[in-house]
């Protein structure tokens, strides 16, 4: 870890860093853009405040603040784009709240946009209007809007009755009396927001915006007129009824062919194109998406997704590549290095770590001290490789990419090695190693057919010992089912007295051998067994029982032989298995 | 006085031409700088980023001055090195006011300093903290501090704040320049 600290000291230089800034916002919220026309690019972010006070649009001009500017409610996103080709190229500001988006140009309020408004339920509606002429009580009343939720869902309702499902017993009869009078009216909130070039690739050129709704719509604005130009709806296109886009991506040219990619809550990323009537599930992902970014050398999408994971897509949905990460990641963002001709993948993770990666490939780490919740790589005020990080106590930290820093994989990190930069140890090519490759690939066809005759010879004395044995069920393991039988002969001593010990185990699960006997077949001009009969009478399963008998040889020659071995059922003619075992030679001299 | 005319003299008779190498990121004032020192009929009323680089030259008591503006914009800024081994001055010019990238500047002088072309030469470089008229302009003492000027032991420097669209501090600073380097060449 300290190597890669090291390395990163030399890439990226501490330009500012204000613990104290106090802003809480998201990567949505923040952009970077040349406000004045003047070349020095500032940063525009939306401070939450504390979600409910203190929410400010503050537009930072170098390290100092620019200007601040009340918002009204919590934003959700804040973009630039520019809305006409006038002279000089100021851009507008864009700040998604509720329904709402307000423009600001010159950092003055411009217009204000809302979402069209949606038909109210009809059951709804007649409910309000009774309960406006009382004719009904509050608890009915309660119950009936109850009843409408379960039959078309919480979100299909109006903010007024969502509000009031949510409110305990006795709040319900003041809040309807407050709220009865006036016109019910149902609107949608604005979840996320981009912009689409509308007909020209320059990064200046005219842009319409992209919203993406509660209800799952997805609407494109005109930049000038702020009509809508393109509304679809998620909803429909997948199984659940969660799909909220909550990241947009846009690509492409609105008036010629474009690409809208939206993450929404219940995992699936949506394609919405040119012409496309209902939108298309391009990837359905097991867990919830954190962030989403669209590399644009490729088109790769990459998603860090809940469960630890950041997978890659290729633009047609197809699974490229996955790796874990160490922490929970908080939000990731696109490094453009153009000067490098290389696109990095920045992903902040708990903890305060920010990781760069090139592919999958990790290159590069940047630590602050407390975890980021909003990043941005971007033009800031003179500089063009500028790494913008605010943490989530409200920390600002300013990193400027060094002139002279390239980025190499590192190995011993997570991610993997390609397969290419593995060194192997090969040893140089001898001429003995030539010629036998030489002669190998020659004799190629005569190598395969000795090699497959002598398989077939294997296999032949295999299948021929192996019906040897059955035939004279000379086998040491008796595979009858009602007596399965296991047997094994040990021969002590030196001769000419022996000692043969036998070990029997009855290897069924539950049931007991009975009658059973073991019998030797010897040259009796050889050998003589002291009991050549033994009579088992009983073998409980599992258990080991030991045999023995004293064997002498007789044979005055020196000679050694076999000993047969059977196992018998009394009532049975065939033996049950058999063993045969081969006697020691026996030295006659110890016998003197 | 005597010294001073001797000292004329004797340049007289060796060098009256010096190359003076003029760096600094973009934006922070290099050819308004240059542009203030050439005389009234050469200036040009208007200055745009400079592309590459480009060759000035003008006099000051007594010296023919070739000046190298080099431009300072990332993607030019290696075309630098080139010009350290010509050059008996070197002129780093620095926005004052662009708080953000004093950490870019500090990382550029360091990389000028450790250049083998730069090393272990008694180069004289003046620094003009520039654009002293703006408000968030730092002093140039705090300027040096941030660029760590005190560690630039072997060589003689000198910092003066100006403002390059008013000329003001301009003299002073070459003035200076104009006598490390006459200094440099009656040495030899
Ligand atoms: N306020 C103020 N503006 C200045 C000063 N000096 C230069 N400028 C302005 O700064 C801007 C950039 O000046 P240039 O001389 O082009 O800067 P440069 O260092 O040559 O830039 P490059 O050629 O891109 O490296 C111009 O708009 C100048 O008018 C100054 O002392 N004060
Ligand atoms: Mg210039």
């Amino acid at each position: 870890m300290s190597e890669i600290r090291n390395i990163n000291a030399q890439r990226w230089l501490d330009a500012f860093s204000e613990p104290h800034a106090a802003i809480y916002t998201f990567s949505h919220c923040m952009a970077l853009a040349d406000l004045n026309g003047d070349n020095d690019y500032k940063l525009i972010v939306a401070d939450l405040g504390t979600g409910t006070m203190n929410i400010k649009l503050k537009v930072y001009k170098g390290t100092s603040l620019f200007t601040e500017s009340t918002l009204i409610d919590v934003p959700t996103g804040v973009v630039t784009f520019h809305m006409d080709v006038s002279e000089p190229r100021i851009p507008a500001v864009a700040v998604a709240s509720g329904p709402n988006i307000y423009i600001y140009k010159n950092m003055r309020p411009y217009f204000k946009f809302s979402l069209p408004t949606l038909e109210v339920n009809a059951l709804e509606r007649d409910l309000w209007l009774q309960m406006r002429d009382k004719c009904m009580e509050v608890d009915t009343f309660f119950e009936l809007i109850q009843n409408l939720r379960q039959e078309i869902g919480f979100t299909h309702l109006t903010p007024r009755s969502q509000q009031l499902l949510l409110l305990e017993h006795e709040k319900w009869k003041s809040f309807v009396e407050t709220h009865v009078t006036t016109p019910l009216k149902k609107q949608t909130v604005i979840t996320s927001i981009t912009t689409l070039n509308k007909n020209m690739a320059e990064e200046d050129a005219v842009a319409c915006l992209v919203v993406g709704t509660e209800n799952g719509g997805i609407y494109v604005l005109d930049p000038e007129a702020f009509t809508v130009l393109e509304s679809l709806s998620l909803s429909g296109c997948s199984s659940s009824n969660n799909t909220v886009p909550v990241h947009l991506v846009a690509t492409g040219l609105f008036d010629v062919e474009y690409r809208i990619l939206a993450t929404c809550r219940d995992g699936t990323i949506c394609l919405l194109r040119r012409g496309f009537q209902e939108a298309k599930v391009l990837v359905q992902l097991s867990t919830q998406v954190v962030a989403m970014v669209v590399i644009l050398e490729n088109n790769n999408i990459v998603t860090a997704l809940m469960d630890r994971t950041i997978q890659c897509f290729t633009r047609k949905g197809k699974k490229h590549w996955e790796i874990k990460s160490p922490k929970n990641v908080t939000t990731m963002g696109v490094v453009p290095l153009h000067h490098l001709s290389l696109t990095l993948l920045a992903v902040a993770m708990t903890g305060g770590t920010v990781q760069l990666y090139e592919g999958r490939q990790l290159v590069d780490v940047v630590t602050v001290p407390d975890t980021v919740s909003a990043l941005r790589f971007g033009h800031f005020g003179q500089e063009e490789n500028t790494l913008i990080l605010i943490t989530v106590g409200g920390s600002l930290y300013v990193k400027i990419l060094k002139r002279t820093a390239h980025f190499t994989p590192q190995n011993d990190c997570i991610g993997l090695v390609p397969a290419q930069q593995i060194k192997m140890a090969i040893p140089k090519k001898t001429k003995l190693f030539v010629e036998h490759t030489m002669r190998e690939r020659e004799n190629a066809i005569a190598m395969h057919q000795t090699f497959q005759h002598d398989l077939f010879r294997l296999r032949l004395n295999t299948a021929r010992a192996c019906v040897r044995a059955l035939e004279s069920c000379n086998n040491p393991i008796s595979t009858s089912t009602v007596d399965p039988l296991k047997m094994t002969a040990q021969v002590l001593g030196l001769g000419p007295k022996f000692k043969l010990y036998l070990t029997l185990e009855n290897m069924s699960v539950s049931s007991t051998s009975k009658d059973l006997a073991i019998s030797f077949h010897c040259d009796d001009k050889i050998y003589s067994v002291e009991k050549p009969f033994i009579y088992i009478p009983v073998l409980a399963p599992g258990l080991t029982y030991q045999f023995e008998t004293g064997v002498e040889c007789v044979s005055e020659l020196g000679i050694s032989d076999q000993i047969r071995i059977f196992i018998v059922k009394l009532d049975q003619s065939e033996p049950l298995l058999a063993v045969m075992v081969a006697m020691p030679a026996c030295d006659t001299l110890t016998n003197v | 006085m005597g010294i001073w005319d001797k000292l004329t003299r004797l340049l007289g008779l060796k060098k009256r031409e010096v190359n003076v190498l003029v760096v600094g990121l973009n934006n922070s004032g290099k050819s308004t700088v240059i542009n203030h020192f050439k005389s009234e009929e050469e200036r040009s009323t208007e200055i745009v980023a400079t592309v590459g680089f480009n060759v000035e030259k003008f006099r000051n008591k007594n010296v023919g001055f070739t000046a190298f503006d080099m431009s300072g914009q990332g993607r030019y800024r290696d075309l630098w090195e080139h010009y350290y081994k010509e050059c008996q001055g070197i002129i780093f010019v620095v926005d004052s006011s662009d708080r953000l990238r004093l950490v870019v500047v500090r990382d550029e002088l360091d990389l000028l300093l450790q250049h083998p072309d730069v090393t272990g030469r008694r180069i004289p470089i003046l620094f003009f903290a520039n654009k002293m008229d703006i408000r968030e302009a730092l002093s140039s003492v705090k300027i040096a501090a941030a660029l760590g000027l005190e560690r630039i032991l072997d060589k003689p420097w000198h910092i003066c704040a100006s403002n390059a669209l008013t000329g003001e501090g301009l003299q002073e600073g070459v003035e200076w320049l104009t006598q490390q380097i006459r200094e440099l060449v009656s040495n030899k």
